[in-house]
């Protein structure tokens, strides 16, 4: 393994959950000083990011199917293990997690409620979501994916806008109605290997091996996709997240709201596909169904909002639509696509929460009518704000385009048919985007509004970053995609 | 008389019981229909016990009926109680939290 | 009879009763001390009955891995019952801890209330090592005889009263189908001790299917149910918990539950193994139903007393869901689940005696708006004893639903299963609504009027340290409930 090469024996990955951990842990103990919170945040974060971009640096070309790994007894009454693995996938996850997750803390700055508290659940969402992106025992996996789910509650729950109240409620019902019967799947398989085999594991790799008739693993396959396609969303499922999204308070925590979506994309990468690779097979096309309805739908329910975040939080389903198109072609090219198209997305439609958020702080609405005739007032503003809804759109140079393009060819190359509906999808995302962009910057500005202020220095250090990633991940996306091609379970 | 009627007569009696506690509404005398369950119960164990002739059936009335005297007070201390605030032990009217 | 006084002699071991022994003089000694203290002198009463819990706990943990039986093999004081006495033992610890200042603030600052908490708990040791009818039913007797008691302790508030009457007089009742039970096993099988019962009935296999072995199984089952609150017996278990004095609910709902459901399982384990298809498919039916009354009800209380008493009846049905499995995962998974349980019901209780206010007032959902950021801590811990009713990792109910849940898997009863996580999932509405309105509500008090009492305190503590504890490392717990099962 290269990376013991390189890298000194440390448990690195369990650092990687307990560091924002114990950060959250330190925040609430400081929670008299607001400042100093600010900064244990903002380190921790830091921290985590840099043993992160160390980790892709050390291992990006390890040559095994795991990069890093750790493993230790934790309930072997039922043969449960604390297993964490890195491999190609979850390395661009975790490094996705931890650079979001300074925006979020830079974002949270100006936040005057209960900061600290806000900082802590931040923190321990980051702990939580790289665990799930790193545990391969199926209940230390399952911990995690529920333990992510609590600090989400009480962010929406709590600095969420006007329907707070339901938005997280409605949000926490759902996911946890889906996990639940994720739960009933694992255990079902667990004894099911166990029957087979004569050893019980909870473990990805023990569980890998069982071989099941089919009409059992089109139910286990069932019980795990409902938990992955109401987080992803899948479409018949999505009602909760444009809730969630636009409820969710806009400093910082929006963009990390994003990063859920994608442990369900993960979910199914990482555990419904390998485990169960006959239903799989069958219900891809089901699947590259759903995903295109979900391309349509919510790009054109984003066309006819009129409130800016939902318009993103649709625009994030239907970007998601062609991240599992992608996924249900079944090949290489769009594989590596689609996941580079979910973290590239992450990064833009990020950015775009974190400009409206600023908007929304100048102007105090969200609403499309009442805004507009921005470019006037804060030219730096809205050059970022087209620069992301460019990138957003697809446009080649930037960060979606490279993910969009393999998406679409490699799905050409196996279900041409799938790709040419794709196509005019692409088109509506360019509608609604550019609407939004008409609607905000252009146009006539409201005649009550007061002067806007343009970027500060603090908007500029969470802004820059950004941009520079999203033009050199348009420009070179091949770093990216190096570290996936050894990733186990792929086609 | 074999033990066939002593079971029979006693699980009239507790049938009987069972029904009183069921239709009556006085506490009082609901207790009573327990009462008389449980003194059934004696009777088969007595019956039993000779027909098997074995001891531990009449070991077991001395505990019923020992319990019984000691529920028998605590109960009693109940209705007064209740008797004394709300001068009542009618089951129907004994309803300040939902039955 | 000659023989029978010689044999009972030489049979008497006290080795077997010790734990409850201690416990018993404890409590007597205390009812005689009680006599000389001053009225309104609660505290001496206090401590000693917690070094009687103390004292006895370390005796019944001697018991571990050295199983003791007397009294002619009508006591057992094996694995099985230390690991459920441990379990008594820290329900009346936590419930004398909390009880202290909730009497006072009551305005029943008597002390006979802690005798009658060590004598409840003596009565529930009984039936957990009692391996004859005999001895369940005195042990079952003097435990409930001191819950009526307990729940009408309040003698002047009609609440209390009511909960007393209504829990005796049904309570008496199911004693008697108990015992009708037991008269018609003794008559088929001439003896009253278990295991010669299971024995009899398994050398004489025609018998399984004698009508009056079948109505004595399912006489005594229905005295059983009652006791456990299992639909349909659990109409009495809403009034009694909400009538009864705060921590003589979370007491009932731990403790005496889980001691029915030890007695249970042994009756069925030692007895009927022969009819083991027959009550498998009887409890499977009245798991479902008492998971789902429990939960369907619960959303509709806007009392959280109430809500937490239809909550500890559906609770009692994802227990039974371990009954119906049968296997050893299933009963170790039952036993893991009522440590768990204890934990998680006493705690969510002992923060609902320091919200409340004097004669049971505030216990309604809007007197917990906005505790969350008047009080975190007490928050915290709520949030933590409500993740944990949920059934949410890493917390002990998640453990405990988990085994329980896949020994039903394993014996083959998916949809027991999928209906018991449906189930879960109902009931992380109404929790939920009670963490909504802690902390996604504007507090509409100041929440002044909570004190915290390092007793209190403690409980709260104690119980938010046994549910992680059980959440995240539940091996060690898991392993001796694995030794406990026969």
């Amino acid at each position: 393994m290269t990376a013991a090469t390189t890298l000194p024996q440390f448990p690195w990955l369990s650092l990687l959950i307990g560091l924002p951990l114990a950060g959250a842990l330190l925040c609430l103990l400081h929670r008299r000083s607001r400042q100093e919170c600010r900064w244990l945040a903002l380190a921790t974060t830091l921290a985590t990011l840099a043993i992160c971009i160390g980790l892709f640096v050390a291992c990006r070309h390890g040559d095994g199917p795991w990069l890093l790994r750790e493993d230790a007894a934790w309930i072997p009454r039922f043969g449960i293990r604390y297993t964490l693995g890195l491999d190609g996938l979850s390395l661009l996850l975790t490094l996705l997690t931890a650079g979001l997750h300074v925006v979020a803390v830079l974002l949270a700055w100006p936040e005057q409620r209960r900061l600290p508290q806000f900082l802590a659940l931040l923190l321990v969402l980051e702990s939580g979501l790289m665990g799930v992106f790193l545990a391969v025992d199926l209940v230390l996996f399952y911990l995690f994916w529920e333990v992510m789910l609590l600090p989400m509650l009480f962010l929406i729950g709590i600095w969420g806008g006007e329907n707070r109240r339901r938005a997280a409620v409605r949000f926490f019902l759902y996911t946890l109605a889906g996990s639940l019967a994720m739960l009933v799947a694992m255990i079902a398989l667990y004894l099911l290997h166990g029957a087979q085999s004569g050893s019980y594991s909870f473990a990805l790799a023990d569980l890998l091996q069982t071989r099941l008739p089919l009409t059992q693993e089109y139910l286990l396959f069932g019980g795990f996709m409902l938990a992955f396609a109401i987080k992803a969303p899948l479409v018949p499922f999505h009602t909760w997240q444009p809730d969630a999204l636009s409820e969710a308070p806009a400093n910082g925590a929006v963009d990390v709201t994003g990063l859920l979506l994608k442990t369900g994309i993960y979910g199914m990468i990482r555990f419904a596909f390998p485990l169960f690779p006959n239903a799989t097979r069958d219900a891809l096309p089901l699947l590259a169904a759903l995903a295109l309805v979900g391309l349509f739908h919510a790009a054109w329910s984003a066309y006819r909002q009129d409130d800016v975040k939902r318009i993103l939080a649709y625009s994030s389903i239907s970007h998601l639509g062609l991240v599992l198109l992608g996924l249900a072609a079944w090949n290489t090219t769009a594989w590596q696509g689609s996941v580079l198209l979910m973290v590239t997305h992450g990064i833009v439609t990020g950015a775009l929460f974190a400009v409206v958020a600023m908007l929304r702080s100048r102007t105090g609405t969200r609403n499309l009518n009442e805004l507009g005739g921005l470019w006037g007032a804060a030219p730096q503003l809205s050059a970022c704000f087209l620069f992301f809804a460019l990138a957003s759109l697809g446009l080649p140079g930037l960060a979606n385009f490279a993910g969009e393009i393999l998406v679409l060819l490699g799905t050409f190359r196996s279900q041409p048919l799938w790709a040419l509906l794709a196509l005019p999808g692409l088109v509506f995302t360019a509608a609604y985007l550019l609407r939004l962009v008409q609607g905000t910057l252009w146009g006539p500005a409201p005649a009550a509004r007061a002067a806007i202020p343009d970027l500060t220095v603090r908007e500029w250090l969470v802004l820059l970053p950004l941009i520079v990633l999203t033009v050199w991940l348009g420009l070179a996306p091949a770093p990216l995609l190096a570290p996936l091609a050894a990733v186990g379970g792929l086609p | 008389m074999s033990v066939y009627h002593y079971l029979t007569v006693s699980a009239i009696l507790f049938a009987l019981g069972t029904y009183g506690v069921l239709t009556r509404r006085n506490a009082i005398v609901i207790f009573m229909c327990i009462e008389l369950m449980l003194n059934s119960v004696n009777l088969t164990f007595i019956a039993l016990s000779r027909h098997l002739n074995s001891l531990d059936g009449q070991i077991f009335v001395f505990f019923v009926m020992t319990v019984a005297a000691a529920e028998a007070a605590v109960g009693l201390a109940l209705m007064i109680a209740t008797f004394r605030n709300r001068e009542t032990i009618d089951v129907d009217q004994i309803n300040l939290l939902k039955w | 009879m000659e023989n029978l006084v010689q044999i009972a002699l030489q049979n008497v071991n006290l080795a077997a009763i010790m734990p409850s022994l201690v416990l018993v003089c404890f409590g007597m000694g205390l009812l005689l001390i009680n006599v000389f203290l001053p009225r309104g002198t609660t505290r001496p009463a206090v401590w000693i009955s917690l070094v009687g819990i103390v004292v006895t706990a370390v005796v019944t943990v001697q018991g571990w891995g050295n199983p003791q039986y007397g009294f002619s093999d009508a006591v057992a004081l094996d694995n099985f019952a230390t690991f459920f006495n441990v379990t008594f033992l820290l329900a009346a610890a936590l419930t004398i801890l909390m009880s202290d200042d909730y009497l006072r603030r009551e305005g029943y600052a008597v002390n006979e209330y802690y005798p009658l908490i060590l004598f409840t708990t003596a009565g529930a040791m009984w039936m957990a090592s009692g391996t004859d009818m005999m001895t369940i039913f005195l042990g079952l007797e003097v435990m409930s005889i001191s819950l009526y008691v307990l729940a009408g302790f309040f003698r002047g508030q009609s609440a209390s009263n009511e909960a007393g009457l209504k829990y005796f007089l049904l309570g008496a009742f199911s004693t008697g189908f108990l015992l009708y039970g037991m008269a018609l096993i003794y008559g088929v099988t001439g003896s009253t001790r278990l295991t010669e019962i299971g024995a009899y009935l398994n050398s004489h296999s025609s018998l399984l299917a004698n009508p009056m072995t079948l109505a004595g199984l399912v006489l005594l089952s229905i005295g059983f149910l009652f006791k456990l609150g299992a639909a349909p017996f659990h109409m009495w278990t809403p009034d009694v918990y909400q009538g009864a004095p705060t921590p003589v609910t979370a007491f009932m709902s731990a403790g005496p539950k889980a001691a029915a459901f030890a007695a249970f399982l042994r009756t069925l384990e030692y007895c009927f193994f022969g009819l083991k298809p027959e009550w498998s498919a009887m409890l499977w039916v009245l798991a479902v139903l008492t998971m789902t009354v429990g939960n369907v009800i619960a959303i509709s209380q806007t009392n959280i007393k109430r809500m937490l008493a239809y909550s500890s009846i559906s609770h009692a049905g994802y227990a039974l869901v371990g009954l119906v499995a049968a296997n050893e995962i299933g009963y170790s998974g039952v036993l893991f689940y009522m440590l768990a349980y204890t934990f998680m019901n006493i705690g969510a209780f002992a923060v609902l005696i320091l919200v409340g206010k004097q004669g049971e007032e505030n216990l309604t959902l809007e007197g917990f708006a906005g505790l969350g950021y008047k009080r975190p801590l007490l928050g915290v811990a709520m949030s933590v004893f409500l993740f944990a009713l949920m059934g949410l990792p890493p917390t002990a109910g998640f453990a405990g639903k988990f085994y329980i849940f896949a020994g039903a898997v394993k014996a083959g009863y998916i949809w027991l299963a999928i209906i018991g996580v449906l189930n879960s999932a109902v009931s992380l509405y109404y929790y939920l609504r009670v963490m909504v309105y802690m902390y996604f509500r504007d507090p509409t008090e100041d929440y002044a009027w909570i004190s915290l009492p390092v007793s209190v305190l403690a409980t709260i503590i104690l119980a938010v340290i046994g549910c992680l504890y059980l959440g995240i490392l539940p091996n060690e717990v898991m392993a001796m409930a694995k030794t406990a099962i026969f």
